[in-house]
């Protein structure tokens, strides 16, 4: 095979696309030819350039442009229920005379005939949103859950913040939030997850889930922080985990210290 | 371990309505796309306007997305359209300047860079037509067939363009690094 004919083929050859035997032959040329390993490096080269991040500046922006769209969209739905209905509008137009309102009632037929199309169209885009917003729950959660799941460390920490958009709490996403607070690599996303997790005081699954935690919480950082939630939470049923704690010589003694302020704070 | 929610179901759900979902969207296509368009436009200001551009035209014509259109290329045609917007706005011709060169990688070891900081600028030397058939392809990893979608042409033509884009790279990248790229370009791809 000559160079010609090598640099035709070297596309297909990158993405896979070449016959086993022009493969071959290709890459007997390549071996021989110094012309056409630059080439090849070169695409090889232009394949792994680096990836290029933009300025944190610019998700900031996209969400203000979002926050500002969907308050749009909220105060566009006030507006609209503000109003008592289609069919209420009083027409001022009826005392127009005979020759007049004959004109004007034909128009008026075309711009009921476009209203009435829009609105049954709205209706039924209404209805289609509606069916998906019931999906939209089970969405969420599976975006959450798979975030969580990731092996970037700054995936899940999204994934966590994703979690406290959740309008009500959800109790596949507290439990994986829990399982991140005992379990992930990252002290960082653990902390996120508690933070996260702070908001449902109330729930009975997080509460006993934090004191489990604790058992098993091997950073300082994160014992402290659950320690002192659950100060503030007045949790009694901690107390005997917060004792072990307290006695084990293998915690970090401001960890034994925090634990023994609590133990007074909450008996 | 859970799939991650497909694209394009995501921005059903954005059709319908749920602006918030676009969000998800955006963290998987910011660094992408304007990895594309810095490396297109060589100007990290502008590209960072066409990321949002993007996501502006992304609300606004939601209701265009069909459901079963792919998303990746969808997404594509409207940064495609946003970049060629841009460009009739802008001067025509955009002189190379040396911050045009991305931060080299904190990783990379000092020759490494330098060939990937040649390849940049032998890259924003190219006619942008040739530069982004190249892009595309290599540097996105885009099929073929993607890309004449996106482009309007055949398939066949674009791998001619690919072949002849790239053979007029080499004669710039060889131009630029004089002997110091006849040493370093074999190994280009090793050193990057």
């Amino acid at each position: 095979m000559d160079c010609d004919r090598t640099a035709k083929l070297l596309p297909d050859y990158w993405q896979g696309a070449l016959s086993t035997r022009d493969g071959e032959l290709v890459r007997a040329h390549l071996k021989t030819c110094a012309a056409c390993q630059e080439l090849e490096a070169l695409g090889e080269g232009l394949a792994h350039l680096s990836p290029e991040h933009p300025s944190p500046a610019l998700r900031r922006r996209f969400q203000a442009m979002l926050d500002a769209y969907e308050e749009g969209r909220g105060e566009a739905s006030q507006f609209s229920s503000s109003h008592s209905g289609p069919f209420e509008w009083r027409p001022s137009w009826l005392w127009m005379r005979p020759a007049v309102s004959m004109g004007a009632a034909a128009l008026l037929l075309l711009v009921v005939g476009f209203l009435a199309g829009r609105y049954l169209n709205d209706a039924h885009s209404q209805q289609e949103i509606a069916a998906m917003q019931s999906d939209l729950i089970n969405m969420r959660q599976l975006v959450v859950l798979s975030m969580l799941q990731q092996d970037s460390a700054s995936q899940r920490l999204q994934g966590v913040t994703w979690s406290t958009r959740q309008p009500q709490a959800d109790p596949k996403i507290l439990g994986a939030l829990l399982h991140t607070l005992r379990y992930d690599s990252s002290v960082d996303v653990r902390l996120a997850a508690l933070d996260a997790l702070s908001r449902y005081g109330d729930q009975t699954q997080v509460r006993q889930g934090l004191t489990d935690a604790l058992e098993s919480q091997q950073s300082p950082l994160v014992q402290v922080e659950l320690i002192d939630l659950l100060v503030q939470w007045r949790d009694r049923g901690a107390v005997e985990q917060l004792h072990k704690i307290e006695r084990d010589p293998d915690v970090d003694p401001a960890v034994r210290n925090r634990a023994r302020q609590a133990i007074d704070q909450l008996s | 371990m859970t799939r991650p929610v497909p694209d394009e179901e995501l921005m059903m759900l954005v059709r319908g309505g749920q602006g918030d979902m676009l969000g998800v969207l955006f963290d998987r296509y910011q660094v992408p796309l304007f990895s594309l368009y810095s490396k297109l436009t060589g100007d990290r200001a502008a590209s960072e306007d066409l990321v949002q551009e993007v996501f502006v035209r992304i609300l606004k014509y939601r209701r265009s997305y069909r459901p079963g259109t792919a998303f990746r290329p969808w997404l594509y045609k409207i940064a495609r359209n946003a970049h060629v917007d841009q460009a009739r706005r802008r001067r025509p011709e955009l002189e190379f300047q040396p911050e045009m060169v991305p931060p080299a990688p904190h990783h990379d070891q000092a020759a490494a860079s330098e060939q990937e900081a040649l390849l940049h600028r032998a890259l924003l030397e190219l006619p942008e037509a040739k530069r982004e058939v190249l892009l595309l392809s290599r540097f996105q990893g885009l099929p073929y067939g993607e890309i004449a979608e996106l482009t309007g042409c055949q398939v066949a033509a674009v791998k001619v363009r690919v072949h002849r884009a790239l053979q007029e790279l080499r004669e710039i990248f060889l131009r630029l690094g004089g002997a110091r790229a006849n040493r370093g370009v074999a190994g280009v791809n090793h050193g990057l």
